[in-house]
């Protein structure tokens, strides 16, 4: 039993709760913490036809909330939080994601991120399809959404704990009290005050091992936004559910298709990657044996000690159990370690459960540091969570500092004496600890892999060159944990996702550079039209992507296209169908997520953003940046020069082999870029076309007003 | 003997990855293989020997993210 919390009511107000149809509450809620007030919106049938949900209505609220001045901490700046008319199914597997947006604070542009965990279904179980919070309060402040009773109250509670899982754990025990799976809650914690990249954790109750679990949305600083509105939770308290609760249009045909999906993943899982067993951390070893797994900063893509770190290691440390974080979810993929003993910290010599680590998590605070040691990824990946930290930035930024040091662009005078080799756990461990107290070479880290750039050029002078290279960052955000180099199509699915280089618009390298799959740039092009645009609509709707692709049907590889796992593409089609009443067809499912995707572009515009400029990658993601680089996979980036490009390299020095691949390289992505503007429908300035815009139904008066200020008319 | 997906296969001393693709007469695109409970990628099929008893499934695609 925790220590009794003190509660003291700010504002309040009843509502009616709706009944859902066909998916939909039909109404969203703002909440403004400056003047404390809340309001009810409806939602109308063009924001459903147009943005369909999730993260479309996300942005729709966001775009009204905000100007194209609007800074990451002005208070009009908003968080918004949605499921999707499907999200909160509790027979279909992964159907229980949130999508999260706001105005990033690394990026300033748009940022969207999802996440598991149970608030996206309760809030919307709880009368709202989505949640919008704008303004500021004075801090400590908790948001309590009661779908029990009908009320909204905004709540000043001074003696919350500071980290995440604390704040996940009182939270959950004083508003739930014996029904504490009715639960859930968002928190971010002291390093997502303290740095950019603040992620938030969404809270789910483990009922099997009576504990708050969380579930990260991580990218692009949405915790630290979350902080500065002084913000210490939010808490939905939901009623019990049902499959009838979302008020399908066909009950009968929803059952048939879920079954049909979920009888796919109980037989195939087994068969395939066994993530009911692992998660994604079979990924590991099949990156590094592919050279695809990044290590000392993206320099390389395997290392000898990276077994080390592979999913027989975590599958021995991971607490068993079947491990969903939606019900109904066969794939189960969450799985967490019990009983771990940090080292260092405040935790330091007590018991805690750490939920995972995932593949990236892995990879990027465990390989791409040089760190090899599973036990210090645990201690990490607990710390980010605790700390509201996301562990890809973290990871990304560190090995960039790592790399700097190792570079002697700075040394131990800028770091405040830390040793910042790579493989150095302990010194990652302090900066970790330094960003959650705001304090020393971590809040410098904690800007960004951008800031830092322009900090260490400007303080230091540091070789600005040299950094825009090797910083693993594109429009302000850091990438995430895969190596592009060899990959093209993965170069744009980097460079040309709309928020940043996240692989969760289009993972193509193993279609591209180990199947070859798509060796034209028409082939490339189409498929950075069709996979952005499949993977944006699972966000749309409340979905987990992982049920799609990564278990396929027994018979995927005689498909046409086997990568399109089309066989589960029909049975979203029928999903969709059978919740919302809308009939449609795979083709249906790209049309809805091109009316969103090209609108979150046209927002990125609106922010000063969403141009070609934006769009470029450092060289480090195309090719091999330094001599070290170059001669440690002498023998392919020598043919590549002679038999792809026809270039003699005898007699060549390394430096001038770099520069003629880089060349070629940096040729080849501008060509790329140009078949992707064209089959998107965009300017070569990488612009949404009027006509693109009126074949999707987006041509409202500002988006006119706005493609005519850059030169836009036709 | 060995078992590939839900078929039995005749096993060999010193069987490898590779070899097992070849005697099944495997055309697909299979870029990784699990033995048991591990992972085996195409670069290593050459050196990587397949256990007598082992289950092997030959993994259709890796989707990732």
């Amino acid at each position: 039993m925790l220590t009794p919390l003190h509660q003291q009511a700010i504002a309040s107000m009843s509502y009616e709760k709706p009944d859902l149809v066909h998916g939909y509450a039909g109404q969203t809620l703002k909440v403004d913490l400056t003047d404390r007030s809340f309001e009810i919106k409806p939602v109308t049938r063009e924001m459903k036809d147009t943005f369909t949900g999730g993260k479309g209505f996300d942005l729709w609220l966001l775009w009204n909330a905000v100007t194209g001045e609007t800074a990451w901490n002005d208070p009009e700046n908003a968080v918004c939080i949605s499921s999707g008319p499907m999200g909160g199914t509790p027979i279909y597997p992964g159907s229980g994601k949130s999508i999260v947006t706001t105005i990033s604070p690394l990026t300033g542009s748009v940022m969207d991120s999802n996440v598991g965990g149970y608030f996206g279904p309760y809030l919307k179980f709880s009368g709202f399809d989505a949640l919008e919070i704008v303004g500021k309060s004075a801090g400590n402040t908790v948001l309590y959404i009661d779908g029990e009773s009908g009320n909204i109250q905004l709540l000043d509670m001074n003696d919350l704990p500071e980290e995440s899982y604390g704040l996940s754990e009182a939270l959950t025990e004083h508003f739930g009290g014996p029904d504490r799976k009715k639960i859930s809650v968002v928190s971010a914690g002291p390093g997502a005050r303290h740095t950019y990249f603040g992620c938030l954790n969404f809270s789910y109750y483990d009922g099997r091992r009576k504990q708050t679990r969380n579930k990260q949305a991580g990218r692009g600083g949405i915790g630290t936004v979350f902080e500065d509105k002084g913000l210490k939770g939010l808490v939905v308290k939901c009623t019990s559910f049902s499959v009838d609760t979302n008020n399908p249009a066909d009950k009968d045909a929803l059952k048939t298709c879920a079954k049909a999906h979920t009888r796919n993943i109980r037989e195939l899982d087994p068969k395939q990657n066994e993530m009911a067993k692992g998660g994604t951390t079979f990924i590991t070893m099949i990156m590094n044996d592919h050279d695809l797994l990044p290590t000392h900063n993206f320099r390389y893509g395997q290392h000898p000690q990276a077994k080390n770190l592979a999913a027989d290691v975590f599958r021995r440390l991971f607490d068993p159990g079947f491990d969903g974080c939606w019900y109904g979810c066969s794939v189960a993929c969450a799985h967490g370690v019990k009983g771990f003993v940090p080292t260092t910290g405040p935790y330091r010599g007590q018991q805690v459960f750490v939920d995972g680590p995932e593949y990236e998590t892995i990879a990027g605070v465990g390989s791409n540091l040089g760190i090899f040691d599973p036990y210090t990824v645990l201690e990490i990946n607990f710390y980010c969570d605790a700390y509201g930290i996301d562990t890809i930035s973290f990871g990304t930024a560190t090995a960039f500092a790592m790399d700097c040091y190792d570079s002697k662009l700075i040394g131990k005078e800028q770091t405040g004496g830390l040793d910042l080799s790579f493989g150095n756990r302990w010194s990652a461990l302090t900066l970790l600890h330094q960003m959650a107290a705001g304090e020393g070479f971590g809040v410098v880290l904690g800007k960004g892999i951008r800031k830092m750039k322009e900090f260490f050029s400007r303080e230091y002078g540091a070789d600005a060159a040299l950094m825009q290279d090797i910083g693993m960052e594109s429009k302000g955000l850091e990438f995430s944990e895969y190596i592009s180099k060899e990959s093209l199509a993965q170069q744009g699915g980097y460079g040309l996702a709309l928020k940043g280089p996240q692989h969760d618009e289009a993972w193509l390298i193993f279609l591209d550079q180990v199947h070859n799959l798509m060796p034209t740039f028409e082939q490339k092009s189409e498929n950075l039209h069709w996979f952005p645009m499949i993977r944006t609509w699972f966000g749309l709707c409340g979905l987990c992507k992982l049920p799609w692709n990564d278990i396929v049907p027994a018979d995927n590889d005689q498909t046409e296209e086997p990568a399109k796992v089309m066989g589960h593409m029909k049975l979203y089609a029928e999903y969709f169908s059978s919740v919302t009443g809308r009939q449609v067809t795979p083709d249906d499912l790209v049309v809805m997520s091109e009316k969103v995707y090209n609108f979150q572009r046209l927002f990125n515009l609106k922010m000063g953003f969403g141009r070609r400029t934006q769009d470029r990658i450092p060289y480090r993601a195309m090719g091999p940046a330094t001599v070290l680089e170059y001669e440690s996979r002498q023998k392919r980036y020598d043919q590549d020069l002679r038999d792809k490009y026809g270039l003699d390299v005898t007699g060549l020095t390394t430096s001038e082999k770099i520069a003629a691949l880089r060349e070629k390289r940096e040729e080849q992505y501008e060509k790329l870029t140009d078949a992707v503007y064209a089959r998107r429908g965009w300017t070569s300035d990488g612009i949404p076309t009027l006509a693109t815009v009126k074949r999707l139904g987006i041509d409202y008066p500002e988006v006119v007003e706005l493609l005519a200020a850059h030169g836009v008319r036709e | 003997m060995i078992r590939v997906d839900d078929q039995e296969v005749q096993w060999f001393e010193g069987m490898t990855v590779t070899d097992l693709l070849k005697q099944i007469g495997y055309e697909g695109s299979c870029a990784v293989v699990r033995i048991n409970e591990t992972h085996v990628s195409r670069p290593t099929f050459d050196q990587t020997l397949v256990p007598d008893g082992a289950q092997v499934y030959l993994i259709p695609m890796i989707a990732g993210g």
